[in-house]
C-alpha cells in the first residue's frame, strides 16, 4: 500500500515469507531509500550488520550506561525481513535507515513503565510477578490470539504460518499484512501498549517526513515496519513535533551488536514473532529462496528421523512418507495449502513417535530450534555485560585487582558497623556475591580458597587474578544475559535443566543462595523437590536435607530469607524417615554410608524440632532399633541415637543388649549390633553398668569358635575408643569377671606380640559371609 | 467386555430415545438425527466410501453446528487428536488408539465408525482366545461337508465384510490377542486383499476400507505388537481428562448412576468429597500436585477415572450398609487405601509420603480424610 507515493511494507519480525516477499517487492520497485523499523540511533551499526564477517543470528543491544541497567534487544536472523532489507540495500547501493525511537527514549519509556508497574503493584499489594528487565517491544499476545481464534486456528503461530508464510502469490503478503494491521488496530488492547505504539508511530512519521524533506521522491522510498504499524504511517496523520519529542524521558544509553543464538531466540517468550522454531523457519527461508517450498515436509520429517537414528532409534523411510501424507491431510482439513509446523510436529509424533511425544521430543527440539550461534567480526562488540562488569568492579573497589598477578583476598561477610554507608557496610558481602556469580558463569577471575572451618559462614578467602580467557568468557556470557546478574540467573536455569541428581540440585540451591539470586534459588528448590520426590535414595535425601539446613544458616549473614527452603526440608525429612527402614536392609559396606545419613537426619530433627515431624522420626528409629531383619549395625546405631536422646531407659537397654547378645545369635550379628551401638555417646555407655554386665555375660557364654568371630567385631567396635575409655571398659569388665583391673589394664597397654598380630590378621581375613 | 465398557468415560446421554427393549443401541441409532443433519448440511468433498466429509466427522465428534442444529460433543477436550485420527483414516491408513484403561478409546472408535459409515457394528473383540478365523473367515461345517467349499458355506469375519463393502472394521483390545493372530492382520493391511485358497480366489478391499484398533497401554508387554504390524498403524495416544473440572463432572455423574443402579442406600457423596478424591487420583497419577509445585512418587496402580468412581461407589455402599447413610472420610479411606496401595511394600511408603507431605498441609477441609487415611495406612 502506498500512502502519498511511499511504499509501506508491513511484516512480522522473523518471518521468512515476509523476507521473501519483501525482496521481491524491493527488486520490483528498486527504491533509493529503505526505511526500517529499528532504533534510529542504530544507523551507525548498519555497516557492521551487513559486513562480510557478520553471520546472523545477531542482535542490536541497547543498554543504559548507569544503574539501574535497562536493556533492549533487537534480534535479527537471516530470514528477518529487516535483515534482508539491509542486505538488499547494500547490494543495490540504496540508503538504509532505521526510523523507530532512539534507544535513549526507548529505555526511558521502559523506566516510566517499570515505575508505573511498581506503583500499581504497591497499590494492589498483590504478589504479581515482577517484570523481567529484558523488556520486549511487542505487546502481549492476547489480541493476536483473538484474531487466530476468529479464523478457527488454535494459536496465532499456526494462523500466521498458514495464511502468510505459505502464500507465494505476488504481493499477497503485503496486502494481507496491511489488512491484518488494520484489523489488529480495531481490537481492544492494553492501554499502555496502545499508548506506546502511538508514540512510536508519531516518531516514525516524523522520520519519514524528514527523509522526504531531504529531497527524496516518495516513490523511491520503501518503509519496512511491523504489520501493526503499516496502516498509520501515511502523511494524513500528524508527525511528532519537536516540543513533543522534548517531553519524552531519556536515559543515557549505549548501543552495540552482539552475537545471538537460535536457542536464545526460541526461549524469548512474549515477543510476537515467529521465533519459537528458528531453525525450522530458516529451513522455510532456504526452501523458499530456492523455490522448493513443497519439499519442506519431506525435509523436516526426514531430518527428525535422521536425528532419531543418530540417537539409536530406528525409523523407516516408509514412516516419513506416511508422515508427509498425514501432515498434508491435516493441513487440508484446515484449508491450508501446505502443512504448518504444528501439522508437521503432530505427524512426527503420530508416525515417527508412534503416538508418543516423548520419543521424538528431543529430535523435534533439535530440528525446530537448532544450535546456530551468530558471529561478528572482531572489535565490533562492546557488550553490556562488560560494561556491567566494569561498573561493578569500581563499585566494589576491586579495580586494583584487575591485573594478571594473582592476589589473595579475605572477605568478612558480616556487617561492618564502623562505616557510614550501607554500601560500605556490606562491601565484602557484595564482593563475595559478585565473585560467586562470576564463578557460576565460568568467568575465570576469582577462585575460592578453603577457609578455616570455624569461620565458615562469615569468612571467605579468594584468589583473584584477571586473564584474557576471563574476558572472553565474559563476552560470551552476554548470550546468557545482558548483565552479570541476568546472565548468572540464566546460567542457573541451564544448570537446573541439566541437573539429574539430588546432589547436583542441592549444590545449585547453595550456589544460588551464595549468588543471592532468590528466583534462581526458588527454581532450584523446585527442581530439588522434583528430583527428591522421585528418589528413595536415603543417602542422597539426607545429604540434601542437611545441605539445605546449612544454607538456611547462611541466611543471617547473607541477608536473604531462607523461609522458602524450610518446607522442603520438612518434606525431605519425611521422605528420609520413611525410606529408612527399607534402606536398612543392606550389607555392612552400605551401612557405613547410612550411618552418616541417619546422623544427618537426626541432626535436622533436633535443629528444626519445631518444624519437622519428629515423632515420625522417633517411631521409625524405634522400628529399626527393634528390627531383627535389618542390618544389625544400623539397628545398633538407631538404638544409640534413641539412647542419646534419652528415649530409652537403662532397663530397656539392658534387655535389648541381652536379647541381641544372647547365646545362639550368630556372633557377627550380635557384635555388629554392639558396634553400631558403640558408635555414639560413648561416655554415656560407659556409665551404664547393666550394659557391661550383659556384655561380660555374653563373652563368657561364647565357645571358642564363636569367640573368634565375635572378637573381630568387638575389636572394631572398641577400636575407636580413646585410651582412657578403654581403660574404663577394662575396669568395668574386669569387675564382672573378677579379674584384677590393674593387671588387665597393663596387658591391654602392651603392644601386641607377633603371634597375636598374625592371629588377628587371619581372623580379619576370615570370610564370615560363608556362615 | 462388559467391564471394559463400563470403564469408558462417556459424556452426556444421547439426545435421541433408546429403542425399547435394547439395553444399549449402537451409537448410529442413538445419534441418527445428528448424523442425518450433518450429512444434509455437509458441503465439503467426501472421500470414497464415506458418508460425510472429514470436517463433518470432526464436528460430529468434537461438537459444533450443523446448519441450525447444535451437535453435542462426543469426545471432549482434545480436538486436535480427533483431527489426527480422522486424517489417518482419510489417508487409508489404519488407526490405533492407545491409552490407559478408561480413556474412551472404544467410545471414540465407535463414534468414528458411526459417523464415517453409519455402521459401528463390525467389531472383532480381541481376547486371549481370539483365533485367526475370527479375523479372516470360517466355514459353516455342515454345508462344507455336504457340498464342499462354496461362497455360501463361508462365514465371513467383520473385517472380511468391511473389506468387501469398503467400510471400517473395529478391532477392540488388539494387544489381548496372541501374536500369531495379530500377525494375520499384516497381510490384510499391507496388501489390502484377502485370499481364499479353498475357493481359488482373492477378495480385494474396496476403497474406504480401514481398521480402527484399540489397545490398552497397561497391557504393554503382554502381547506386544510386532514392529511390522505397528508400522501399518498410525498411533494416537488418548490422554486422561485434561482438567479437574471435566473429571469431577464425569465422576459425579457416574457415581450417581451407579448409586441408582445398584440401589445403594446412601446419599451420593458431597461435591467436596468427589473433588477431593479426584484431586488425589489426578495428583498421584500425574506424579505432581495440581499446582505443579510438588513432585510426587507414583504408585504402581492404574488410578484411572473408573477407579475413582469405584472408590466413591464403594464408600456409598459402606455408608449405606454399615454407616449412617452419609459418606464419611472413613468410608472413603478404605477404598482409597485399596486403590492406591497395590504393592504392599512400595506403595505404602508412596501413599504415606503423599499423606504427610501433601494432604496434611492442605488445611481443615482435608483434615478428616487425612486422619482416616493415615489410620488405614499405619
Amino acid at each position: 500500500m502506498s500512502a502519498a507515493g511511499i511504499h509501506i511494507f508491513g511484516v512480522r519480525h522473523l518471518s521468512p515469507g515476509g523476507a521473501w516477499h519483501l525482496r521481491a517487492t524491493l527488486d520490483a520497485i528498486r527504491p533509493k531509500v529503505v526505511l526500517i523499523e529499528g532504533l534510529t540511533d542504530a544507523d551507525v551499526l548498519i555497516p557492521d550488520l551487513t559486513r562480510s564477517g557478520t553471520k546472523p543470528p545477531v542482535a542490536i543491544l541497547a543498554y543504559t550506561d548507569a544503574v539501574p541497567v535497562r536493556t533492549l534487544i533487537y534480534p535479527l536472523a537471516t530470514y528477518s525481513p529487516e535483515y534482508q532489507a539491509l542486505v538488499w540495500a547494500k547490494q543495490n547501493r540504496a540508503r538504509a535507515e532505521f526510523i523507530d525511537l532512539p534507544s535513549d527514549i526507548f529505555l526511558g519509556l521502559q523506566d516510566v513503565e517499570l515505575e508505573r508497574f511498581i506503583r500499581e503493584r504497591e497499590k494492589a499489594a498483590t504478589t504479581a510477578e515482577p517484570p523481567t528487565p529484558a523488556w520486549r517491544p511487542e505487546p502481549e499476545r492476547s489480541i493476536y490470539e483473538r484474531i487466530a481464534e476468529r479464523c478457527g486456528e488454535s494459536d496465532y503461530d499456526s494462523y500466521w504460518e498458514r495464511r502468510f508464510e505459505h502464500n507465494q502469490s505476488p504481493d499477497s503478503y503485503r496486502a494481507a499484512a496491511y489488512a491484518l494491521g488494520e484489523a489488529l488496530r480495531d481490537e481492544t488492547d492494553t492501554p499502555v501498549w496502545r499508548a506506546e505504539n502511538l508514540v512510536r508511530e508519531a516518531f516514525m512519521r516524523r522520520r519519514i517526513r524528514e527523509v522526504l524533506d531531504g529531497g527524496v521522491k516518495p516513490e523511491h522510498v520503501v518503509v519496512v515496519v511491523g504489520a501493526f504499524h503499516a496502516p498509520v504511517l501515511g502523511p494524513e496523520l500528524p508527525a511528532m513535533t519537536d516540543a513533543e519529542l522534548a517531553t519524552l524521558r531519556r536515559r543515557s544509553s549505549k548501543l552495540t551488536l552482539m552475537p545471538y543464538s537460535y536457542f536464545k531466540l526460541s526461549s524469548q517468550s512474549g515477543y510476537g514473532a515467529g521465533n519459537r522454531a528458528p531453525a525450522y523457519f530458516e529451513q522455510v527461508w532456504e526452501q523458499m529462496s530456492a523455490g522448493k517450498l513443497d519439499e519442506l515436509p519431506h525435509r523436516y520429517l526426514s531430518e527428525v528421523v535422521r536425528q532419531l537414528r543418530a540417537a539409536g532409534t530406528h525409523r523407516s523411510t516408509a514412516e516419513v512418507i506416511e508422515g508427509v501424507r498425514l501432515a498434508r491431510t491435516l493441513a487440508a482439513l484446515n484449508d491450508g495449502a501446505a502443512p504448518t509446523l504444528a501439522d508437521l510436529q503432530d505427524a512426527a509424533v503420530t508416525l515417527v513417535g508412534h503416538g508418543d511425544r516423548s520419543t521424538v521430543a528431543l529430535a523435534l527440539q533439535h530440528v525446530n530450534v537448532g544450535t546456530a550461534i551468530g558471529t561478528l567480526p572482531k572489535g565490533v562488540v562492546r557488550t553490556s555485560i562488560q560494561e556491567d562488569f566494569d561498573r561493578l568492579m569500581s563499585r566494589l573497589k576491586l579495580e586494583k585487582y584487575q591485573k594478571t598477578v594473582a592476589e589473595e583476598l579475605t572477605l568478612d561477610l558480616r556487617e561492618n558497623r564502623h562505616v557510614k554507608t550501607q554500601e560500605a557496610a556490606f562491601l565484602d558481602l557484595n564482593r563475595s556475591t559478585f565473585f560467586h556469580r562470576l564463578r557460576v558463569l565460568g568467568v575465570d577471575f576469582a577462585k575460592p580458597l578453603s577457609s578455616g572451618q570455624q569461620a565458615a559462614t562469615w569468612a571467605e578467602r579468594w584468589k583473584v587474578q584477571w586473564s584474557p580467557e576471563g574476558e572472553i568468557a565474559l563476552v560470551e556470557a552476554v548470550l546468557l544475559g545482558e548483565t552479570v546478574e541476568l546472565a548468572t540467573a540464566f546460567r542457573f536455569k541451564q544448570l537446573l535443566e541439566a541437573a539429574t541428581g539430588i546432589d547436583a540440585a542441592s549444590d545449585i540451591v547453595r550456589d544460588a543462595c551464595l549468588c543471592e539470586l532468590a528466583k534462581s534459588m526458588d527454581m532450584a528448590r523446585a527442581k530439588l523437590q522434583e528430583l527428591a520426590a522421585q528418589s528413595s535414595d536415603l543417602k542422597a535425601i539426607a545429604h540434601a536435607a542437611s545441605r539445605l539446613s546449612l544454607v538456611t544458616r547462611y541466611g543471617d549473614v547473607r541477608k536473604f530469607d531462607p523461609s522458602p527452603l524450610l518446607p522442603l526440608i520438612d518434606e525431605l525429612f519425611v521422605q528420609g524417615a520413611l525410606a529408612l527402614h527399607a534402606a536398612a536392609a543392606c550389607d555392612n559396606q552400605a551401612a557405613k554410608v547410612l550411618v552418616v545419613a541417619i546422623d544427618e537426619l537426626n541432626r535436622i530433627s533436633l535443629e528444626h524440632h519445631e518444624r519437622v515431624d519428629g515423632e515420625l522420626w522417633i517411631e521409625r528409629l524405634r522400628k529399626l532399633s527393634d528390627a531383627d531383619d535389618r542390618n544389625p549395625l544400623l539397628s545398633g546405631y538407631a538404638c544409640a541415637v534413641l539412647l542419646e536422646r534419652g528415649l530409652m531407659a537403662t532397663e530397656d537397654l539392658a534387655r535389648e543388649v541381652s536379647r541381641r547378645l544372647s547365646p545362639g545369635i550368630p556372633a557377627d550379628l550380635g557384635a555388629g549390633w554392639f558396634e553400631g551401638l558403640s558408635m555414639r555417646n560413648r561416655g554415656a555407655l560407659l556409665a551404664r553398668q547393666p550394659l557391661w554386665q550383659e556384655l561380660a555375660g555374653y563373652v563368657q557364654s561364647l565357645d571358642d569358635d564363636q569367640f573368634k568371630r565375635a572378637i573381630v567385631f568387638l575389636r572394631r567396635a572398641f577400636g575407636g575408643f580413646a585410651p582412657h575409655q578403654k581403660r574404663q571398659i577394662c575396669e568395668n569388665l574386669a569387675e564382672h569377671w573378677g579379674v584384677d583391673a590393674d593387671a588387665a589394664k597393663e596387658a591391654l597397654a602392651n603392644p601386641l606380640t607377633e603371634v597375636e598380630e598374625q592371629t588377628l590378621t587371619d581372623l580379619n581375613e576370615f570370610n564370615f559371609d560363608d556362615i | 467386555m462388559a467391564k471394559k465398557k463400563s470403564d469408558d468415560v462417556e459424556p452426556t446421554a444421547p439426545a435421541a430415545a433408546n429403542p425399547r427393549g435394547i439395553l444399549r443401541a449402537p451409537v448410529e441409532v442413538l445419534y441418527a438425527e445428528e448424523l442425518e443433519q450433518l450429512i444434509k448440511t455437509d458441503t465439503h468433498a467426501r472421500p470414497p466410501g464415506w458418508r460425510m466429509s472429514p470436517r463433518a466427522v470432526a464436528t460430529y465428534i468434537s461438537g459444533g453446528k450443523a446448519g441450525t442444529m447444535t451437535i453435542t460433543p462426543k469426545y471432549i477436550g482434545f480436538r486436535r487428536l480427533v483431527e489426527i485420527a480422522i486424517s489417518t483414516l482419510v489417508t487409508d491408513r489404519s488407526l490405533l488408539l492407545l491409552g490407559e484403561p478408561g480413556t474412551a478409546k472404544s467410545w471414540l472408535s465407535e463414534h468414528l465408525a458411526a459417523a464415517i459409515n453409519g455402521d459401528s457394528t463390525k467389531v472383532v473383540q480381541g481376547t486371549a482366545g481370539t483365533t485367526e478365523e475370527q479375523i479372516r473367515y470360517t466355514w459353516n461345517y455342515a454345508m462344507l461337508i455336504a457340498h464342499g467349499p462354496s461362497p455360501e458355506a463361508m462365514i465371513k469375519s467383520p473385517i472380511f465384510r468391511a473389506m468387501e463393502s469398503g467400510s471400517l472394521a473395529r478391532f477392540e483390545e488388539i494387544t489381548r490377542c496372541a501374536a500369531e493372530v495379530q500377525d494375520a492382520l499384516i497381510s490384510l493391511l499391507s496388501e489390502k486383499r484377502i485370499s481364499v485358497p479353498e475357493l481359488l480366489t482373492e477378495v480385494p478391499a474396496a476403497k474406504g476400507f480401514s481398521i480402527i484398533a484399540t489397545a490398552n497401554t497397561r497391557d504393554r508387554g503382554v502381547n506386544d505388537m510386532s514392529a511390522a504390524l505397528k508400522r501399518r498403524f498410525n498411533m494416537v495416544i488418548l490422554p486422561t481428562p485434561a482438567t479437574l473440572e471435566t473429571e469431577v463432572d464425569i465422576v459425579r455423574k457416574r457415581v450417581q448412576e451407579l448409586g441408582t443402579n445398584l440401589e445403594l442406600k446412601a446419599a451420593p457423596p458431597a461435591e467436596e468429597a468427589v473433588t477431593q478424591i479426584v484431586t488425589i487420583f489426578r495428583e498421584l497419577r500425574a506424579g505432581q500436585t495440581l499446582d505443579g509445585k510438588n513432585k510426587l512418587k507414583v504408585p504402581s496402580g492404574v488410578l484411572s477415572t473408573a477407579e475413582a468412581i469405584s472408590v466413591l461407589a464403594n464408600g456409598m455402599a459402606l455408608a449405606g450398609h454399615f454407616g449412617t447413610g452419609e459418606v464419611t472420610a472413613h468410608d472413603l479411606a478404605a477404598g482409597l487405601q485399596g486403590a492406591v496401595v497395590k504393592d504392599e511394600e512400595k506403595d505404602k511408603v508412596v501413599w504415606q509420603e503423599y499423606l504427610s507431605n501433601v494432604l496434611k498441609k492442605r488445611g481443615a477441609d482435608w483434615r478428616p480424610l487425612f486422619t482416616a487415611c493415615s489410620e488405614h495406612n499405619s
